[in-house]
């Protein structure tokens, strides 16, 4: 069992003495081998959510766990990797080098090849190259293949291709569905395009801002594997709506209970 | 690899001639009187250097030493500081206070009293080079410490990174830009400050020289013990700038701000 099972975790800052709460009362599962998004206005605190599972922060109040297991735990024994928006390559690493380095953190011998998993996210013949050398979205290639070189249990992606181009984003998002069905691993997609998320989830969790609370959850019963041919079929824009009404709805509201109150 | 030599020679020689153009003036009006007595011909202290390097080598060796070491000692302290300061946050504010204090110090006025405590030998000209070159170790070692991306060290709590790992992989090589560019600042003052603490005594240095020299009044002696100090000062900085020139070739990153 390595889901993830998030049981009524609230989260609060201290920013400058005054408490700040990111996330409100958050219950929200992922099943083993299933891909979950989380999609919500800025500031909704999804980036938060993905860092707790990470073990990057502790919730102030609830529970987490990874495959049944505390997140500290689930980390220390390396079953979760992590890709952020930004790249985040060592510039003074090769490729290679960046790819290997959770091997060589953790001091294992991977059974991969960093050299297989560079192959895997399409970029041979580039194992000797340096990140300033790549395109974005090379780079963030070489980030999920480093992501993957333990081959977690968890993969957690925190808007991954968004400083990406649309058509860049697109074929990446094909490649991700790709690699994800070929490593198996439970992945988190944090996102902030309703397509993106209705095009890659089984599920999408949809969150509202002030504080972060998940207001409403959408099963993506399209078949896999996926292209960009479904995107264009009525089940695929329903979904898409369905996400989008519980997105601005909850915007709506909000909006007329600050007139209300103003 | 050709295009390459043509460029760097096409970028040296105007400096090259202006200097070469400047010397032939100076040699034209020493020779036509115009100059004071203070101002001897190039001509002369090229012979000065060719009748007594072997003197100026004598007095070098000792200089060298003294402001590497002051340069060692300045960088090993500014090291610790810096890595107090990063780690602990608090501490940040008085390191650098303690810094702009070391450099608002008038050396000049201080070493005649470190000599009541120290003597005049290589002990002051050591402490005299570190005192000179710390503040810009501090300032470079502190930015460096502080280079590391939030995402990178996000990255490596992700993957367990024990704190040597932390340490050795992600803040040394995030720093190395800023640290090059503080050494580089750092390495002629340190010769200054070996220099100051010469005037006030030693059997050895070029500091000394350049006095006696002054005393006996040997104008060309003086002039090739200051062209001997520049020199000093100018390999210092450019040792520093060839090993960052080559690190950040080998590395494909980009030079720290200054």
């Amino acid at each position: 069992m390595t889901g993830i099972d998030i049981r009524n975790v609230t989260k609060r800052f201290d920013l400058d003495g005054r408490s700040l709460t990111a996330l409100e009362g958050i219950d929200l599962s992922v099943p083993e081998g299933s891909f979950a998004a989380l999609i919500g206005p800025s500031g909704c605190g999804k980036s938060t959510l993905l860092r707790l599972i990470a073990d990057v922060f502790a919730p102030s109040e609830g529970a987490i766990a990874v495959g049944g297991r505390p997140p500290r735990e689930a980390r220390l024994s390396h079953e979760i990797g992590f890709v952020f928006q930004a790249a985040t390559l060592l510039p003074w690493r090769t490729v290679r080098e960046n790819v290997a380095l959770p091997a060589e953190i953790a001091g294992v011998t991977p059974r991969r090849s960093a050299e297989a998993l560079i192959d895997l996210v399409g970029l041979h013949g580039f194992e000797n190259a340096k990140p300033a050398q790549l395109s974005g979205g090379m780079q963030q290639r070489v980030a999920i293949a480093r992501a993957l070189m333990l081959e977690p249990k968890v993969l957690l992606m925190d808007e991954p291709f968004g400083a990406l181009d649309e058509i860049t984003r697109q074929r990446m998002n094909v490649e991700l569905l790709r690699i994800w069905r070929e490593s198996g691993t439970t992945a988190v997609l944090v996102t902030h395009t309703i397509s993106e998320a209705v095009f890659m989830a089984d599920r999408v969790h949809v969150l509202s801002a002030n504080p972060g609370r998940v207001t409403g959850v959408v099963d993506v019963d399209l078949p896999r594997p996926r292209d960009f041919g479904l995107m264009k079929t009525s089940r695929f824009n329903a979904l898409e709506n369905a996400v989008r009404q519980l997105l601005f709805d909850e915007e709506e509201n909000g909006a007329a209970k600050a007139r209300a109150h103003g | 690899m050709a295009e390459a030599r043509r460029s760097w020679i096409a970028e040296a020689w105007p400096p090259a001639l202006t200097l070469a153009a400047l010397v032939a003036a100076l040699e034209a009006a020493v020779a036509a009187g115009m100059t004071p007595v203070t101002i001897p011909a190039p001509s002369a202290v090229a012979a000065e250097f060719a009748d007594s390097w072997g003197d100026l080598l004598y007095h070098l060796g000792p200089s060298v030493a003294a402001t590497a070491l002051g340069f060692l000692i300045s960088a090993s302290l500014a090291a610790l500081l810096a890595g107090i300061g990063a780690a602990w946050r608090k501490a940040s504010g008085p390191v650098m206070t303690f810094g702009i204090l070391i450099d608002s110090t008038p050396l000049i006025a201080v070493a005649p009293i470190l000599i009541v405590f120290v003597g005049g030998g290589m002990t002051l000209h050591v402490i005299v080079a570190a005192t000179a070159c710390f503040f810009p170790l501090l300032v470079g070692m502190s930015r460096g410490f502080r280079a590391v991306e939030r995402n990178a060290d996000e990255l490596f709590h992700v993957l367990a990174a024990s704190r040597w790992q932390r340490l050795v992989k992600l803040a040394l090589p995030s720093a190395l830009p800023y640290l090059f560019s503080g050494f580089k600042i750092a390495a002629p003052l340190a010769v200054l400050g070996t220099l100051i603490a010469e005037w006030m005594g030693a059997e050895r240095g070029v500091g000394i020289m350049m006095i006696y020299a002054m005393f006996s009044f040997d104008v060309p002696q003086v002039w090739m013990t200051i062209l001997a100090v520049c020199l000093m000062a100018i390999g210092g900085y450019g040792l520093f700038a060839l090993i960052e020139r080559a690190y950040l070739r080998r590395t494909g990153m980009e030079a720290a701000p200054t």
